[in-house]
């Protein structure tokens, strides 16, 4: 009976809902919002304050990512030893993050340190103390981040992709985490103002989710918060793509002793709130989204050219890209590239069929439920991010219906808007010695920089 | 049971944490062991298939065979041909992967609760009919090398960790690395694969573990339909090679393009189901679990010599190694960063662990635990690895007190008597441009 019910079961693969939450705006602007759940092996706090990458002034890239790690290294009420100290007692985590729309602080503990844990958290939203060794510190950090990062070249290939993308007059064209040049720039002053502007009660979202009483994890919180000045709101950019003349890119970087290539392929996508959003996931899902997508059959599978290729969308709150990804051994660095842009040439050209539609929509709803609704930190991550955007609830419990309806026209119309291999930007990361032949003929002209010269950003040295 | 007393202890100490769950255990009668837990918060299962075989069931010549074979389970079977398994598995939701370590090899599947039986079917197509195509293991040989150029040649960590356990271990199978050497993967026969796919996938070598949105009942029906006719077969042969004491330091030093040094330290330590286990976790989380660690501290922190630093222990079935991993700061002086790190080592050995100090350590151990039980596939791959390593899955639910149980006299002994000089092994890893720029000065 077990099983005839299970297979019953089976042809309707059940919905998911958001567990339940309670959300509330606090009177100096904070927006609460708590999930109770029962049982959980750990209690997460997230607290998102808007702005992110994208508030840094234009000659001061990584100011936001500064400001944020500075946050656990001092407040008015403990030094950085002492909250470390503090934290490492319960054994917590405290962690922060820059995302280019928000900095991120998340505290992650068992249960029953509830109250201690929320009072770190406030003391480093509220009571940061900036002390001038510890900026010495993060300062020299950062920039010796952006150094070593060159090292990993399936990690720097990225910054150099953003930088040559966007530009550097847009701010996802600037580096988040700043490089050697900008984060020298960055002074106590800078820090002390910005935190200022940024950290008040009309740009904060605070998220909860764990085995707590939600009243008296409330109580904490309201105590905690309320303090904080209601200030004025972040005033978000305007959306505006980067301006591109049509056609195709290319940027080399040489790493000469580089025996592997990595390579991008960049060209326009959407934003966290465009209406193609479900469209494009499916699409993309098929395209380069999962194992057996058509670029991994293709460099991967079927000729074994690397060990994976993959697609992305960026999903931020302005613009974005979609970026194919992939590394080859430099030897066939030529021919992995034309299995790419030809991979986006045929896609464009063929569409997709019903049974691909199908088995994307499947995928999607089948890894979702792991990837984003399991854990305390991934539910109270997704809280700060409805809140971000401006979602409510049903972002997530008509997710499933909305992917239902997606009709093959439709997800074709994506592949038509979104996929193509007419305009990109092509970043390559690898030898150029032996590689610069290969990249001729996607473009007249090729724009290098050594590997070794500082920051990501592209000097105006053209190689004809 | 615990006594109230222990129990009055542990309230001061950590918060109750809901570490125990419901497990069922059963055993087909071809000897494949099957656990079972169900979690109904969201409508997703994991199958994961333990398979007790690794690089340490390999012999020269044959090296990274284990390894070969999460490459050649995905080529193809009887029902299911080449590529299918991943076709299908994806078309309806789901999705998988394998890890090979030196003492198992690992399957794991993760898909929304509907695709349960076809998992199972899946899993037993390739179980027992697995194809063994010469030209396939040809190309699949060329893609292990790549992944080898990717992950050890081209890859400065993997490639020094490789090193290290290469001077570490002489004659345990633990001296060669999990991916194999160059030339044995490209000369291993179709009658190596066999014999090796034979006894070490053997149903009677595997454990397997269902966690989700399931019905026992129905996991128990389905294991017997698809699993239980699968014979059994004799186990793998016993492991030789009980690697020799060390007895003096050893050293190797590459050097390599980098941004900056880095710098293993191996100590070879007890194996996961041995007495001191416990107590050397708590030593290494002491040492460098939090940014207020003794190492953390002394070599990040405050002394700003190191870009981070990392202490890790591996599950392993015979004594494997405790490395300690350091990365110091761009043009930093290795040999300094290494006197540095001795001292602190040295120091744990002459002078007790604060109360503090085991506190913390106990905490943030128990708090990295609880992030394993927070997913399918955490509790998953902890209740295979307990069954396997500790002497069964139940020795998950002592975690915590096992914990509790290590003393600060304990920590000081597995110091005094693992971080010798002579039981120690340094890699190190110089940037190779710095060596030139030393040489024009």
């Amino acid at each position: 009976l077990g099983v005839a019910l299970a297979a019953c079961a089976a042809a309707q693969p059940a919905g998911v809902k958001l567990p339940a939450y309670t959300r509330e705006v606090l009177p100096n602007g904070v927006v609460l919002s708590l999930m109770e759940r029962r049982g959980a092996p750990l209690l997460d706090l997230r607290a998102v304050i808007r702005g992110g990458a994208e508030s840094d002034p234009e000659d001061l890239a990584g100011l936001t990512s500064v400001v944020a790690e500075m946050l656990r290294r001092g407040s008015r009420t403990r030094t950085s030893d002492q909250s470390a100290e503090e934290l490492d007692q319960m054994g917590a985590t405290l962690e922060t993050s820059t995302t280019p729309q928000c900095v991120a602080i998340l505290a992650e503990s068992l249960p029953g340190y509830a109250a201690r844990l929320v009072d770190l958290v406030a003391d480093a939203i509220l009571r940061p103390a900036f002390p001038e060794d510890e900026l010495a510190k993060v300062v020299t950090r950062h920039a010796e981040e952006a150094r070593a990062v060159k090292d990993s070249p399936g990690a720097a290939v990225w910054r150099y992709f953003r930088a040559f993308y966007f530009g550097s007059g847009h701010p996802y064209g600037r580096p988040r985490w700043g490089d050697e040049l900008s984060v020298r720039r960055i002074t106590r002053p800078l820090v002390v103002e910005h935190y200022q502007r940024m950290f008040v009660g009309r740009n904060l979202v605070f998220t909860a989710a764990g085995d707590f009483d939600r009243q008296a994890m409330r109580s904490l919180l309201v105590n905690a918060l309320g303090e904080l000045p209601p200030g004025e709101p972040y005033r978000p950019l305007p959306d505006s793509p980067p301006v591109r003349p049509p056609g195709r890119r290319v940027l080399l970087v040489d790493k000469p002793d580089a025996t592997q290539t990595n390579l991008l392929i960049g060209f326009p996508g959407i934003h966290r709130t465009h209406p193609d959003r479900v469209a494009l996931w499916l699409v993309n899902t098929i395209f380069g989204g999962r194992f057996t997508s058509n670029l991994n059959e293709d460099l991967r599978i079927e000729s074994g050219l690397t060990y994976g290729a993959y697609s992305y969308f960026n999903q931020n709150r302005l613009t974005g890209a979609i970026v194919v990804s992939t590394f080859t051994p430099v030897e066939t660095t030529a021919e992995a590239l034309d299995h790419a842009v030809n991979a986006l040439v045929r896609f464009r050209q063929q569409g997709i069929s019903a049974a691909q539609l199908a088995s994307a929509k499947n995928f999607v709803k089948g890894t979702y439920p792991p990837e984003s609704l399991q854990t305390c930190r991934q539910l109270a991550t997704l809280l700060g991010e409805l809140e971000l955007y401006g979602f409510g609830r049903d972002e997530i419990d008509d997710l499933y219906s909305r992917i239902d309806a997606v009709t093959l026209k439709q997800a074709n119309a994506a592949v038509n808007t979104y996929f193509g291999a007419k305009n990109f930007d092509l970043v390559v990361l690898g030898n150029a010695s032996r590689i610069r032949g290969a990249l001729r003929k996607y473009a007249a002209r090729i724009v290098e920089i050594p590997i070794r010269q500082p920051g990501f950003g592209v000097s105006l040295r053209f190689r004809q | 049971m615990r006594s109230p007393a222990v129990l009055l202890s542990l309230v001061l100490l950590t918060p109750a944490v809901a570490q125990r769950f419901p497990v069922s255990e059963h055993v087909l009668a071809n000897g494949m062991k099957l656990l079972v837990h169900e979690d109904h918060d969201i409508p997703n299962a994991v199958l994961y298939l333990f398979f007790r075989v690794g690089s340490r069931n390999e012999r020269p010549g044959i090296t990274g065979i284990s390894h070969f074979f999460e490459h050649m389970m995905f080529n193809g079977a009887k029902k299911y041909g080449p590529r299918q398994f991943d076709i299908v598995m994806e078309d309806r939701g789901g999705s998988n992967n394998a890890y090979t370590t030196r003492d198992v090899t690992v399957y794991t599947d993760s898909f929304p609760k509907s695709a349960l039986g076809l998992v199972f079917e899946m899993e037993a197509d390739r179980i027992q009919h697995l194809s063994f195509d010469p030209a396939m293991i040809e190309s699949e040989r060329g893609v292990v090398i790549s992944e080898r150029r990717a992950s050890v040649e081209n890859d400065n960590f993997g490639f020094l960790h490789e090193q290290l356990y290469a001077t570490a271990y002489r004659l345990h199978p633990y001296r060669w690395p999990v991916i194999g050497w160059n030339a044995d993967i490209a000369s291993w026969t179709l009658e190596d694969l066999r014999e090796h796919f034979r006894r070490g996938y053997a149903p009677n070598n595997c454990v397997a573990v269902v966690v989700g949105d399931v019905r026992e009942a129905e996991v128990l029906a389905l294991a017997k339909r698809h699993f239980e006719a699968i014979p059994s077969q004799a186990p793998p042969p016993q492991v030789a090679g009980h690697e020799p004491v060390q007895s003096e330091e050893r050293r190797v030093t590459v050097r390599r393009p980098a941004g900056h040094p880095s710098l293993l330290f191996g100590y070879h330590v007890a194996a996961a189901g041995d007495p001191d286990y416990w107590a050397l976790r708590v030593l290494a989380g002491a040492l460098c679990s939090g940014r207020s660690s003794r190492l953390h501290r002394s070599l990040v922190s405050r002394g700003r010599l190191a870009l981070s630093v990392s202490c890790w222990q591996s599950l392993t079935l015979d004594p494997g190694l405790l490395i300690f991993s350091v990365d110091p700061r761009p043009g930093m002086d290795p040999a300094r960063v290494e006197r540095n790190v001795l001292q602190d080592l040295e120091r744990v050995r002459s002078g007790a662990i604060s109360e503090r100090e085991m506190r913390r350590a106990r905490n943030l151990l128990l708090t990295a635990h609880s992030r394993e039980l927070r997913t399918n596939s955490g509790r998953a791959d902890l209740l295979g690895s307990y069954e396997i390593f500790s002497g069964g899955y139940r020795k998950l639910f002592e975690v915590r007190d096992n914990l509790e149980r290590v003393t600060a006299a304990d920590v000081q002994r597995v110091a005094r008597t693992y971080l010798r000089a002579e039981n120690r092994t340094v890699a190190t890893l110089v940037p190779a441009e710095d060596e030139r720029d030393g040489s024009k000065r």
